[in-house]
């Protein structure tokens, strides 16, 4: 009887929360079906020149290597992208990527690069766009070229260690100039740099290491996201205490003082009266 | 007699009442008040021309120095120097001079010369080390008060105050004062209200916003 008891408990609940679960699987859903993705295209193979068709629409005419589109705005949904070399026909396309998930409200950057071993890929990443604090700026490195791991360093130390293609590391730091280059991993052997990144305040700096170290092409290509910015968490600006003009407990004294003197007196003048 | 007395007390209560009643008075701080022009967000979106491509060069080249120089307020016969200032680290915190006599830019936020957006300027009303600051009368500004900003190079522009508006700190709308789009306007800040000796801090921020004069 008990355990009945509890069975039918346990079997409420149960049911109970997959109601829940339902409904609000239900109620994101939608949401955020809806919002269109902000889908940024960036070419890192060196040396050719593309045309990118997206749903077999010629979308990007002659895009060159080192360069960065977008951002588009597209429905969330699948995507068929094609790279041809300028002018060829879709069917003879040197890279093509069928049914690409775009999920919506999302922001992407996909990436015509090289992989480890050399071959022309598509990779898409999904960009960090949370709002940073006041004062900051967020700075993302993408491996994306045919080359070993890497370490990279800002000023001659190690941020980011051991990252291997197609991998991205990800810090967010005060905003300014740092001087950056990137080493093998493990190794003083320097590949990039160093350049002297001017990381904005509010903004992403994503950074990709593209080419081949074989062919001796390796480069750097990068992107920034705008209007991440937050407002400061406040304005302190006094500690005196002289711009408080606000009444000062001695005057509500005097003010009570007034009127209780003054009703004695209509008290007075009442019974003088008499 | 006692009527004599009645007399002088309600006259000496009479003086008490009207001197509390006139305290009162000057205690009370001047009204909010905005002008609905120059404040509305842009919102006109462009139509969308083919893809925009961008170079995928490094961001290496520091934009042209945008900062103010001096702020001059003729109505408060305020003339101070402008520093270029950030966040405090320790607090997240508007990085406000700490002289008095000096006004801090958002150095973050859209400087001298910007089309767009809030151009930040704070200032403190008053330090316990150096007495009144800088924007002691910020709260006295009326509507079409001039402000003049100095920028690099010894250009000036000059504003006219829109809005003026105090908040606790705990509600004042901080996104829509350091946002950077909508229409161009310069908004100065400082401290007011109540003034807590313990914590030595005021309750309110007073904030002014100025729009362009074309």
């Amino acid at each position: 009887m008990r355990v009945s008891q509890l069975r039918r408990a346990a079997t409420v609940g149960a049911a109970a929360l997959i109601a829940f679960g339902a409904a609000g699987a239900f109620l994101t859903g939608p949401a955020s079906a809806k919002a269109n993705a902000r889908v940024s295209v960036v070419h890192g193979i060196p040396g050719q020149p593309v045309d990118v068709y997206v749903n077999g629409k010629k979308t990007l005419p002659d895009f060159q290597p080192g360069k960065v589109a977008g951002p588009l705005s597209l429905p969330a949904g699948e995507y068929d992208i094609a790279l041809t070399k300028p002018g060829d026909p879709i069917a003879d396309a040197l890279l093509t990527v069928d049914n690409a998930e775009v999920p919506g409200g999302a922001n992407i950057s996909l990436v015509a690069h090289l992989s480890a071993d050399g071959k022309p890929v598509l990779t898409p990443f999904v960009n960090d766009t949370a709002k940073l604090g006041a004062g900051k700026t967020r700075l993302v490195v993408r491996h994306t070229a045919a080359a070993p791991a890497v370490d990279v360093r800002a000023g001659g130390k190690p941020v980011f260690e051991d990252l291997t293609n197609p991998k991205e590391a990800k810090a967010d730091l005060d905003a300014g100039t740092v001087s950056a280059d990137v080493v093998l991993a493990g190794s003083d052997t320097r590949v990039l740099g160093p350049a002297d990144l001017d990381l904005k305040e509010g903004t992403a700096t994503i950074v990709y290491a593209v080419g081949s170290a074989e062919d001796k092409t390796l480069d750097i290509v990068s992107q920034t996201i705008t209007g991440l910015h937050s407002a400061p968490g406040g304005v302190p600006s006094g500690t005196g205490g002289l711009a408080d003009r606000g009444l000062s407990l001695p005057w509500y004294g005097v003010g009570i003082a007034g009127i209780l003197l003054a009703m004695l007196g209509f008290a007075r003048l009442a019974t003088g009266r008499r | 007699m006692s009527r004599r007395g009645g007399l002088v007390l309600l006259a000496v209560g009479a003086v008490l009442t009207a001197s509390f009643g006139v305290a009162a008075c000057q205690a009370r701080p001047a009204g909010d008040f905005e002008s609905p022009a120059g404040t509305s967000p842009v919102s006109a979106a462009p139509a969308e021309p083919s893809v925009p491509i961008q170079d995928g060069k490094l961001p290496t080249a520091t934009a042209a120095d945008d900062s103010p120089t001096r702020l001059a307020v003729p109505a408060l016969k305020l003339n101070a120097t402008v520093d270029a200032v950030g966040i405090d680290a320790k607090t997240g915190d508007f990085a406000v001079p700490p002289s008095v006599d000096q006004v801090g830019w958002y150095r973050f936020g859209p400087g001298f010369s910007a089309a767009a957006g809030s151009i930040v300027v704070a200032g403190h009303v008053d330090s316990a080390a150096e007495g009144k600051g800088a924007f002691f009368r910020l709260g006295e500004l009326e509507a079409g008060d001039e402000v003049m900003l100095t920028g690099p190079g010894g250009k000036t522009r000059v504003f006219e105050v829109v809005a003026r508006e105090r908040y606790r700190k705990t509600a004042i709308p901080l996104r829509k004062f350091f946002a950077r789009d909508g229409d161009p306007r310069l908004t100065l800040i400082t401290c007011g209200g109540p003034f807590d000796p313990k914590t030595r801090h005021y309750r309110d921020n007073v904030v002014v916003t100025a729009a362009p004069v074309s």
